[in-house]
């Protein structure tokens, strides 16, 4: 249907207004054909809205939407071809099964609208329905079904008819927490196995990190961050993404030292701790703030003195949260939390040694 | 219903239960007694009634037998009027309807808020104002427009709403606006994902109307147009203001008639009332079967907002064919009779003489009128808060205690819905002259007959507020250790308040429009206003009557208007309380 030598989905300064409140300021971004590009953030973000505009659900204000080498809307060209001619598929939040219909003729949709029929048709509906491990529910009627059960026909309906891009919008957010984590990984497979393109719209972090290949972390209309969900993991841009991401302790201080060609950065906190870390390519300004994960503190009973990035602590509590223990302490002032496997070094009011690597503190740009 | 609480509240007191268990059979079964006296003593009297073949004019009947009923085939005409105009009436305000809706809910049609709430304007405007306008418009002769149209060199008359077609028209153009609120419901409760999600897989925008949109509305409008034409068939004031006068009868005036003729063909009128009840019946019956069976659509009765359809500069002309019904419907009625009521004669082209205030005058200055609208406002006030506190109630039993018998009661309080007013109205005088409470022809009736039909009307509307209102407050405060009383007076009254104030107005406005129960009911000393309007209207000037319209629409407007002010405050207040 298209070429796999341009990226399959490329955005490109698209806003979206809806008079005077806007949606989308601009946005800009392309998901290579077989990948799948998550859009990530809180509600109200703009997530949806691009999503959308792009299944052709919503007119943009300005912007340009490629699919393969066809442009499908052009702001300044007043171009925006219908969704119907997008040649998409598109699984919805409330999964928009037809409830007049069988799973059956749900799932035929895409192929009779494209004028399959007979055996062929059977086959493929048939292929759609055991992928999504439910076919022996195809004369079953759509209203019958459960959420988890319109789900995977959703699924199945969008991926029977081979489209080579699949738009999600969060399509598992209606699921309960032990399905949606099953689903993930299911719906993940099929994507692989299937190598179409998709965009994929959640708020969930853990989905977009477990199913993505690259992640764009939108705030309120712009996007914050884009990258592999182990760049947007470990190298969160701003404090926001740090924040949104979660589990990140975030230490403020003035810039003692910087190198930017070995990329290294030290800052003196409030308290007076003094911190290593590392810039990840970032200005450096006169203050700084690093990001350090919960996990990445390690909590010693002894310490080696004079070592980089090792400071006293005294421990206010310890939480047991059954695979982790999580350690909150008083550091200079400021209040840090470690999660960390096993029993904590030591009782609450003692004093214990946190260290974290440099390379595990990283340089926060200015949030706006 | 104290006792409900009271069952909880004392687990450890067996004795105490049992005792309170007991109180709450008891009192269910008077309530249930009572709605089941208030509801089925009428139309026991009316089948009683239908079935006497005995002698005239002794009761209790000498003789039963279906000689009545047989006597129906003497008259086909009657009932080849009452289906031609309730078929033609259907159709067309299903028509008003649909397009008002497809035009309301899918379009981006300009100032959609400000036209969704004039397309209730209608519902306030009434049918028998309705008939009067269309009257002083379309009659063959008179009638304003074909007066124009003969001005401009037309010869018969253009428009003639003495006809069937005339009738159901003016019924169509009210009944309209029902059918605009319930098909707009339909389509408002349909997931826009649906249609979507068929348009993102490459079906047309036909395909989409074809195979999504209209077989997800359809169970729904067939549902309104069952409802519709169970409505239109029970509909009494518009055949009677445009039929009687040209000799044109359908089964509701062909009954009125029987009644009222000298002497009274009681009998006959009965089986007919019988056979229009059972028909009508049937039809709410299956409407009720088929919004239960096959409503995907509004299955989580949650309300989407959905996808409007950018029409471009059709847009205004959409806007015009809705602003145009409201026109028809509304504006049109009041100022034809403002226009033919400021008239000596009312004519389409008058003289500057002929101008005069003289009808309000003589409309205020009769003492019947004045002393029916008194009574229509005290008997509105008093029926309206009775039936707000007995519906409320009744709503309250059916939808949140679990005490046996409820599903009877909802029953039996909507029972009323299914009968058309001047039907039960007839068992009721049938029923309360051999009553030994002697209340014939007093208010008592009258308050009696309102408060029975507009049970339905009182019992959804609360029903609505309470099913909005999330069982988890109250339990919440019963958690906190509230009883029932100081929950229901701190907790439900308060949420529930903007609910029943608008029950209330909606009973009250019910009530001194009311024609069909009243003109039967109504005594001497107990004259009500919309029967006393249809007197005028046979025996007096039709500018008299048009005089008397205004003035009593205007009254309910002006209550409506006071009653909004004085509640805004309070229903911003429960609002906040939410």
């Amino acid at each position: 249907m298209t070429s796999t030598s341009a990226p399959a989905i490329a955005v490109e300064n698209l806003s979206i207004r809806y008079g005077t409140v806007t949606a989308v300021e601009t946005i800009s971004f392309t998901v290579d054909a077989g990948q799948q590009l998550t859009l990530l953030g809180p509600s109200g973000c703009g997530k949806t809205s691009t999503l959308r505009a792009v299944a052709g659900l919503e007119k943009p204000t300005a912007g340009t939407i490629r699919i393969g080498r066809r442009t499908v809307f052009d702001g300044s060209k007043g171009l925006n071809i219908p969704a119907e001619q997008r040649g998409m598929s598109m699984v919805f939040q409330s999964y928009a099964i037809w409830p007049h219909m069988t799973v059956f003729d749900n799932v035929a949709y895409g192929l009779r609208v494209r004028n399959e029929s007979g055996a062929a048709l059977k086959e493929k509906v048939h292929y759609a329905l055991e992928l999504v491990k439910m076919g022996p529910y195809a004369e079953r009627n759509a209203s019958a079904l459960s959420g988890g059960q319109q789900q995977r026909v959703a699924l199945a309906r969008a991926i029977a008819f081979s489209p080579s891009v699949i738009l999600f919008d969060e399509p598992l957010s209606n699921l309960d927490a032990k399905l949606r984590s099953e689903m993930r990984i299911e719906l993940r497979e099929l994507q692989r196995r299937l190598g179409v393109t998709s965009l994929y719209v959640t708020h969930d972090l853990e989905e977009a990190l477990a199913m993505s290949d690259r992640i764009v972390v939108m705030r309120t209309g712009l996007a914050e961050q884009s990258g592999t969900p182990a760049e947007i993991y470990d190298y969160p841009r701003t404090e926001f993404v740090a924040d949104f991401i979660g589990s990140a302790n975030l230490v403020s201080g003035e810039v003692v030292e910087s190198d930017a060609r070995a990329g290294t950065v030290v800052i003196r906190t409030a308290g007076g701790n003094v911190v290593h870390g590392v810039t990840h390519g970032r200005p450096v300004g006169p203050r700084g703030t690093l990001s350090i994960r919960t996990v990445h503190f390690t909590l010693a009973a002894k310490s080696e003195a004079g070592a980089t990035n090792v400071w006293p602590a005294r421990i206010i509590r310890s939480v047991f949260l059954g695979d982790l223990t999580q350690v909150h302490l008083d550091w200079g002032g400021q209040e840090i939390v470690v999660r960390q496997i096993g029993p904590p070094v030591a009782a609450a009011g003692e004093v214990a040694w946190l260290n974290a690597a440099p390379s595990q503190c990283a340089l926060l740009e200015a949030g706006r | 219903m104290a006792a409900v609480g009271g069952v909880e509240s004392q687990p450890a007191l067996p004795d105490f239960r049992a005792r309170v268990r007991l109180m709450e059979m008891v009192a269910m079964a008077t309530i249930v007694a009572t709605v089941a006296f208030l509801t089925l003593y009428p139309i026991y009297y009316l089948l009683q009634a239908s079935f006497d073949v005995g002698l005239p004019d002794t009761r209790p009947p000498t003789a039963y037998g279906i000689a009545n009923y047989a006597k129906l085939l003497d008259y086909p005409a009657i009932i080849w009027n009452t289906l031609l105009v309730t078929f033609a009436a259907t159709a067309m305000a299903l028509v008003f309807g649909f397009m008002a809706a497809w035009i309301l809910t899918r379009t981006n049609v300009p100032f959609r808020r400000a036209l969704d709430q004039l397309m209730t304007v209608p519902y306030y405007v009434t049918p028998l104002l309705g008939a009067l306008a269309w009257s002083f418009l379309g009659a063959p002769e008179s009638g304003f427009v074909n007066q124009v149209w003969r001005k401009l060199g037309g010869t018969e008359a253009l428009i003639d709403m003495t006809s069937p077609f005339g009738i159901a028209w003016v019924m169509a153009l009210f009944e309209g606006s029902v059918a605009y609120v319930m098909i707009s419901a339909v389509m408002q409760s349909m997931d826009p994902a649906l249609e979507e999600a068929s348009q993102v897989m490459g079906a047309s925008r036909r395909r989409t109307m074809w195979r999504i949109t209209l077989p997800l509305v359809m169970p729904g409008v067939l549902g309104a147009a069952i409802f519709v034409f169970a409505e239109m068939l029970g509909s009494f004031a518009v055949p009677l203001v445009l039929g009687t006068p040209a000799r044109f009868y359908v089964i509701t005036t062909a009954i009125y008639h029987f009644i009222s003729q000298y002497p009274p063909r009681i009998p006959l009128a009965a089986a007919m009332g019988v056979s229009l009840f059972a028909v009508m019946f049937a039809m709410l019956w299956l409407y009720r079967w088929l919004t239960s069976r096959t409503s995907y659509v509004t299955v989580t009765g949650k309300a989407f907002r959905p996808r409007l359809m950018d029409m471009g500069g059709l847009r205004w002309w959409l806007f015009g064919i809705v602003a145009f019904y409201v026109f028809l419907s509304a504006v049109l009625p009041v100022a034809t009779l403002a226009y033919a009521a400021s008239q000596k004669i009312a004519v389409a082209f008058p003289a500057a003489a002929n101008f005069t205030l003289e009808h309000f005058r003589q409309a205020l200055s009769i003492n019947a009128v004045r002393v029916a609208m008194w009574n229509s406002l005290i008997l509105g006030a008093v029926t309206a808060t009775l039936g707000v506190a007995i519906t409320g109630m009744l709503a309250w039993i059916i939808l949140r205690s679990k005490i046996p018998g409820r599903g009877a009661l909802e029953y039996l309080a909507m029972f009323p819905q299914a009968v058309p007013r001047l039907v039960f109205a007839f068992g009721m005088m049938w029923a309360w002259l051999v009553f030994p409470l002697p209340i014939y022809g007093t208010f008592w009736v009258l308050l009696i007959a309102y408060l029975t039909v507009f049970m339905p009307l009182g019992v959804r509307a609360i029903s609505g507020v309470i099913l909005q209102l999330d069982k988890s407050l109250d339990e919440c405060g019963q958690v906190c250790g509230a009883s029932f009383l100081y929950r229901l007076r701190t907790i439900t009254a308060p949420l529930l308040r903007p609910g029943l104030l608008a029950a209330w107005l909606l009973i009250f406005v019910a009530s001194v429009r009311e024609l069909g129960a009243s003109i039967l009911l109504m005594g001497p000393d107990s004259k009500v206003m919309t029967p006393a309007i249809v007197e005028a209207w046979f025996s007096t000037s039709s500018e008299l009557t048009a005089a008397m319209a205004l003035i009593q629409t205007l009254v309910i407007a002006l209550v409506i208007l006071a009653f909004g002010l004085l509640t805004r405050r309070v229903a911003h207040h429960g609002a906040g309380a939410q």
